[in-house]
């Protein structure tokens, strides 16, 4: 411990002296303290900026149109006497088919429906001659049937290709707009047009169907099966069959219209086996049997297809943008001769998939016009032409007829997107005059007196183009990497982390001493950049937003770190100079690196687990060095407690689906369901009971619980435990229906009372307390026995901070002296309540396990101030890191994982009953980022736990804790930034690297944000409070 | 408690041990290192196989390694506190006896304390705790052999010369080196776990046998060679 007893001796100077004196040391201090919280908020808005540039190069994103197409207005005037708005006929284009089967086999890739002949010293593979009824039947009879390589825009994954099969746009990672917290889709799409149209739709097969189409298939009838058992072959293809089946016969055959049938066991022979095995001879096989079957049983109303979603790779996986893994095949059949070909010669399906290829988007159009449905509003794709030539092959005004209704369709989506999002004209002009062209050619034609096949042609191949013109500007716009961008977003990152790394370690002397200079500069700096940037992006027509930001934060950095060179007799080079500092350097570069494989981004819980352990090893270690034995025992009781506290919250996980089979998630009640077990809902009345007694135990052993201290964590955290529990026992029964007898809405409402009233607790009271608390000691006056001479000593001398006694003898005269109980730690057991006020609102927000930990959290929090203090390491990096670990543990163990599945978006009703801005967002950042949050308030801490009310610099320690603590997480978010743009073309960027880095930029911003105001912010009270009672430090002028 | 009385403990065995200068001692510490290695490397194959049993059968044989580099090789207990480690060699070598009790005993607390700390320092780190009991109590087992009987063997049983010890704070010397790097040899061998590269000998626990087994070596050449008298001073 750095100090724990003293003594006031402050000569008997003239009381308004003093007086005067503490006022203008208080006005300084206050001045000082602002500069600090407003450098740090100047951090936090060059790393805004910075993650701004990097993000809008980096994130592919596509505006939602919420639009729909409507059956009785088409896009454009029919002029061909059908008429408009009736399902019956066809809505904008006279229908083919009443009823459709819909085969999609999981990642049937073209080649294996192909027949192959092996060139001379070619070996054939398992997966070839095994399914061969799809081309049979077109070669045979291509009046019923075609097939043709389906190409799929990466990712190759079933959910994004079900999308695009379904909806016939394409795929970026944010879907802008859309429903971000189910995966339903909610643009307009071929299965809503369905059900509007009034057709019975059965579903059988792979769940992500249901997901993402809720309520739109007939419940009797459909059978989902769960996707993610890879090693099962059979149960859901026998599933599918075992349903299909009865459905083509009567008397079932009258209950439906659509039938989806989506056989997984293809996928899941080559996840398992690779595509080169019997076993896939023998999954397709059963396919080419299957498909057999079907095609007896069907109708002469129905439209039999057959797909594939994706290919996939030589190892049989699939997810990125490789040939193999992106060509699909495409069967379609039907018992009416009505499919024909434009050229004789294409009735031999194309040997490989990159001759005549279609994408999966053109399925949309073609099975909307087919079936007389309108064509979903953002689609893309266009008719594919065997399905409108006709047998005869020479029908080319029909084919004209639907591409002139996609065209105009497709123009539809063009204008109303442009109105949302503006598009760059430059871009677009091509569409434009093809468009325009299309159209000419199409009233030329119509009203000449020759309307022959060749003019028709032509008037088709002109929509065709603009189809095709359209798709590429939407694909560059959608999918392509702003290099510029990404790079001034990652140059402003790096930039900024040198900014921290200087003044977290740099600064010999106290940092808030160099921080006006700092901030001015910083300040000056950006606004001159900004202006700058603006200028030039003006004067050579660059895009406004990035150069002006891309201005101000470099121009902001680079005269923040002149203001550092001019202070350069007290800065130096910062590295690590101590074991301490070398651990907590190797360990952050450890993370970083590790980053950049997918596999240890995907095990991050267990490495931070690890390096916990280690960290807690190395304090347990130093404590057993210590010289004094009280020292010793203390230090080494509160490590093995930091230790057992650490590995116990470790069996709190909730496994992402990259960690499956090896790890078991013990969140929630089952891996299926996102509610706890009853068991789990005593876990807040443990807290309630132990969490205030372990911290009431810890003020206790310095005399600190007193007045405030009393009163918060003795009775209101009690309370508002108390009434968390209860919260979180309503809420299950709210959810699980125990009292059917009593109306929802009672449940429902007490609920958000309870948690209400827990958060007014901790805002409102918390706060309270925490502004207005004096400082929590306790003054006695006692006869003094000795001679007047100023002593010391401790109270309990058998323990190790026991209070101590200070006397305090100005004058010789009076024999009697001052106790001053829990003058040891004045200023930690201060700052501390502040922790112990937000504790309350972020346990209420966690679900119960995720209390249980939190609350390990905060014990393991309070076990590190200790070790650091009898080890005196308050000043090494040791601490800030230790705890930016921490935080980052406690997110994992909070049931939280880095990808966006796991955000607990229930977390929004907890204190509220509907959607509410801006606090819904909050409070899922608050439930998000719980651990990271508390982790950081608690820094400041690290300075100011047990050291001696008077010491001189304290601000300056506090900000330099703080900044090393945000250097943890700026590493990261530079080191996963750096690498999710060094992978953009690795195949697991949009489910781990992306995922990772979005969550690294917004916890920095996030902790960056509540370091500033609620921790630096915070510690004006608890500074004002105690210096207003032991005296300012003398302020040392920096000359 | 305040800094600045911090000092290191009063007791200090504060030299690096000597090995004994006798021929026979000098080679067998050189050779020491080549059958610990030799022995893991040769038995590779079945440990990946089969860690249980393959740990299993070879814990005897390092056992006795161990021990036969305690009677041969190390200044036997006590002798460092007294006199000088020369003469004391010269005297020890006849007193066999006296040597393999010691010996004895070191590994009775190998496996019945080392062993058990380890084993829950193990769990604490993150080992399954529910499912490959018997591969950790293994290699709980194997790290204790390769840590501490020449601690035992050397430095006694004074509990502030283990206060000091577990504080890093003797200076390094082959006994103590070839305990650090076997400790930071395990440490790092636990890195590459999680790597998807579907290896056979990513299973638990053979990367940490084979991190901690090179480790014991490396630590005890640096310790013997290249960083003798060092001390790593944490605090």
């Amino acid at each position: 411990m750095e100090d724990d007893a003293g003594a006031v001796t402050r000569p008997r100077a003239a009381q308004g002296e003093v007086k005067a004196d503490r006022k203008r040391s208080a006005i300084h201090f206050k001045a000082q303290h602002a500069l600090v919280v407003a450098f740090f908020l100047l951090l936090f808005v060059f790393h805004a900026l910075a993650v701004y540039l990097f993000c809008s190069g980096f994130l592919l994103s596509r505006l939602v149109l919420q639009d729909r197409s409507e059956c009785p207005l088409p896009p454009i005037g029919l002029g061909d006497g059908h008429t408009p708005g009736s399902y019956e006929l066809g809505c904008w284009h006279p229908k083919t088919f009443d009823k459709a089967v819909i085969i999609l086999v999981d990642a049937l890739r073209y080649d294996f429906t192909v027949p192959f002949t092996p060139a001379q010293g070619a070996d054939t593979f398992h997966f070839h001659n095994a399914l061969s009824v799809l081309y049979d039947t077109s070669v045979h009879h291509p009046a019923n049937a075609f097939l043709r390589p389906f190409i799929a825009d990466p990712p190759t994954t079933t959910l994004q290709r079900l999308k695009a099969l379904t909806t016939g746009t394409l795929p970026t990672f944010i879907d802008a707009g859309s429903n971000f917290a189910g995966t339903a889709i909610d643009e307009d799409n071929l299965i809503e047009q369905l059900h509007r149209a009034g057709k019975k739709i059965v579903h059988l097969g792979d769940d992500t169907w249901h997901s993402l189409f809720p309520g739109f298939f007939e419940r009797n009838l459909s059978q989902p099966y769960h996707s993610f058992d890879t090693r099962d072959l059979h149960t859901v293809d026998n599933g599918v069959n075992d349903h299909l089946f009865p459905l083509l016969e009567q008397p079932q055959s009258g209950q439906w219209d659509v039938a989806i049938g989506h056989y997984l066991g293809v996928d899941h022979a080559g996840h398992r086996y690779g595509p080169d095995h019997p076993e896939m001879t023998a999954k397709l096989r059963q396919m080419d049997d299957v498909f057999q079957r079907i095609i007896d049983l069907i109708d002469d109303t129905t439209l039999l297809i057959v797909m594939g979603d994706h290919g996939m790779d030589t190892k049989g996986d699939h997810g990125g943008e490789s040939d193999l893994e992106v060509e699909a095949a495409l069967w379609m059949y039907s018992k009416q001769p009505v499919f024909g070909r434009t050229n004789p010669a294409f009735v031999t399906p194309p040997a490989t998939a990159k001759e005549r290829p279609v994408n999966q988007i053109d399925l949309v159009p073609t099975l909307a016009l087919l079936m007389g449905l309108p064509v979903p509003f953002n689609n893309l794709g266009q008719p594919i032409e065997e399905a409108f030539i006709k047998p005869a092959g020479k029908n080319y005004l029909n084919l004209a007829q639907v591409n002139r209704l996609t065209s105009a369709q497709i123009q539809r989506y063009h204008t109303e997107y442009a109105k949302v999002r503006s598009l760059d004209a430059r871009m677009i002009a091509p569409t434009v005059t093809s468009w325009l062209e299309a159209n000419e050619a199409w009233s030329r034609t119509s009203s000449s007196a020759a309307k022959t096949a060749d003019a028709w042609k032509e008037v088709f191949n002109g929509f065709a183009a603009y189809q095709t013109e359209n798709l590429r500007v939407f694909k560059s716009l959608w999918a392509r990497f702003d290099l510029n961008s990404m790079s001034m977003g990652t140059v402003a990152l790096v930039g900024t982390f040198a900014v921290i790394c200087f003044y977290a370690q740099g600064i010999v002397t106290d940092p808030s001493e160099l921080t006006p200079a700092l901030l001015l500069r910083g300040v000056a700096g950006t606004v001159v950049g900004g202006v700058l940037g603006a200028g030039v992006s003006a004067a050579a027509e660059l895009p406004f937003n990035q150069i002006t930001a891309f201005g101000a934060v470099l121009v902001g950095i680079i005269a923040t770190l002149s203001g550092l060179w001019s202070g350069r007799e007290v800065v130096r080079i910062p590295r690590p100079t101590t074991f301490w500092g070398w651990l907590c350097t190797l360990s952050t570069l450890l993370l970083c690196v590790g980053f950049a494989a997918n596999s240890f981004t995907i095990w991050e819980d267990e490495q931070l687990l690890f390096l916990l352990i280690t960290f807690g090893l190395v304090m347990l270690m130093a404590s057993l060095g210590l010289a004094d034995a009280q020292d010793r025992t203390f230090g080494v009781i509160n490590s093995l407690s930091f230790l057992v506290a650490t590995r116990v919250a470790s069996l709190s996980r909730l496994c992402r689906e990259e960690q499956e089979p090896t790890c078991r998630s013990t969140y929630y009640a089952s891996a299926m369901s996102s509610t706890s077990a009853g068991w789990q809902l005593s876990i807040p009345f443990l807290v309630a009971l132990i969490l205030p007694e372990v911290m009431k135990y810890f003020y206790m052993r310095t005399r600190n619980y007193q007045g405030s201290a009393v009163i918060w964590i003795g009775i209101i955290l009690r309370l508002g435990l108390l009434i968390t529990a209860v919260f979180w026992v309503v809420d299950a029964a709210d959810d699980g229906n125990w009292y059917p007898q009593m109306a929802e809405e009672t449940l429902t409402t007490a609920r958000a009372y309870l948690a209400q009233t827990v958060l007014a607790l901790a805002f409102a009271a918390g706060y309270g307390t925490y502004v207005w608390a004096s400082p929590l000691l306790l003054v006695r006056t006692e006869e003094a026995k000795s001679a007047p001479t100023m002593t010391s000593k401790s109270l309990e001398p058998a323990k190790a901070n026991a209070p101590v006694l200070t006397a305090i003898n100005g004058s010789p005269q009076p024999r009697t002296k001052l106790i001053i109980l829990g003058y040891a730690n004045t200023h930690g057991s201060r700052y501390f309540l502040l922790p112990a006020v937000w504790v309350l609102a972020l346990l209420l927000l966690q679900k119960p396990m995720g209390q249980g930990t939190l609350a390990l959290c905060m014990v393991s929090i309070i076990n590190i101030l200790e070790v650091i203090d009898v080890n005196n390491l308050r000043r090494s990096p040791f601490g800030p890191t230790l705890f930016a670990l921490l935080g980052s543990f406690y997110f994992f163990k909070t049931g939280h994982q880095a990808v966006l599945a796991t955000i607990q978006w229930e977390a929004a009703y907890i204190p509220l009953k509907t959607l509410q801005y801006p606090w819904s967002p909050l409070l899922i950042v608050i439930n998000t980022f719980g651990a990271q949050i508390l982790c950081a308030i608690a820094v400041p801490a690290i300075a100011l736990w047990k050291v001696k009310p008077s010491l001189p610099g304290l601000l300056g320690r506090v900000a330099s804790a703080m900044a090393t603590h945000l250097l943890f997480y700026a590493a990261v978010a530079v080191a996963t930034v750096v690498e999710a743009a060094w992978l953009r073309r690795h195949l697991m960027l949009y489910r781990v690297f992306m995922p990772r880095m979005l969550m690294s930029i917004t916890v920095l911003l996030v902790v960056e944000l509540v370091g500033a105001v609620v921790a630096i912010g915070g510690v004006r009270w608890s500074m004002l409070s105690v210096c207003e009672v032991f005296g300012w430090p003398e302020v040392v002028n920096a000359s | 408690m305040s800094s600045t009385t911090k000092a290191p403990l009063a007791v200090q065995p504060n030299k690096p041990i000597e090995i004994l200068p006798s021929p026979s001692s000098q080679l067998f510490s050189n050779l020491h290192p080549i059958l610990l290695l030799g022995t893991l490397l040769f038995n590779f194959k079945t440990l990946v196989n089969d860690p249980v049993n393959t740990l299993l059968g070879l814990a005897p044989t390092i056992a006795l390694l161990q021990a036969f580099y305690c009677i041969l090789c190390l200044p036997p207990p006590g002798s460092q506190a007294k006199g000088s480690a020369k003469k004391k060699g010269a005297k020890a070598s006849s007193d066999l006896a006296g040597r393999i009790v010691p010996t004895f005993l070191s590994l009775l607390l190998t496996l019945f304390l080392s062993a058990p700390a380890l084993y829950i320092l193990l769990i604490l780190f993150g080992a399954p705790l529910t499912t490959h009991q018997l591969h950790t109590i293994l290699l709980a087992l194997h790290l204790a052999l390769l840590t501490t009987p020449h601690l035992y063997y050397a430095h006694g049983l004074v509990k502030e010369t283990w206060f000091q010890i577990a504080s890093l704070q003797i200076p390094v010397d082959e006994v103590f080196g070839m305990t650090l790097g076997a400790c930071v040899g395990a440490w790092v061998g636990a890195i590459p776990i999680p790597l998807d590269w579907d290896r056979e000998w990513q299973k638990w626990p053979v990367t940490i046998v084979g991190g901690m087994y090179a480790g014991a070596v490396v630590g005890k050449l640096a310790g013997a060679w290249v960083f003798r008298g060092w001390r790593v001073k944490i605090s």
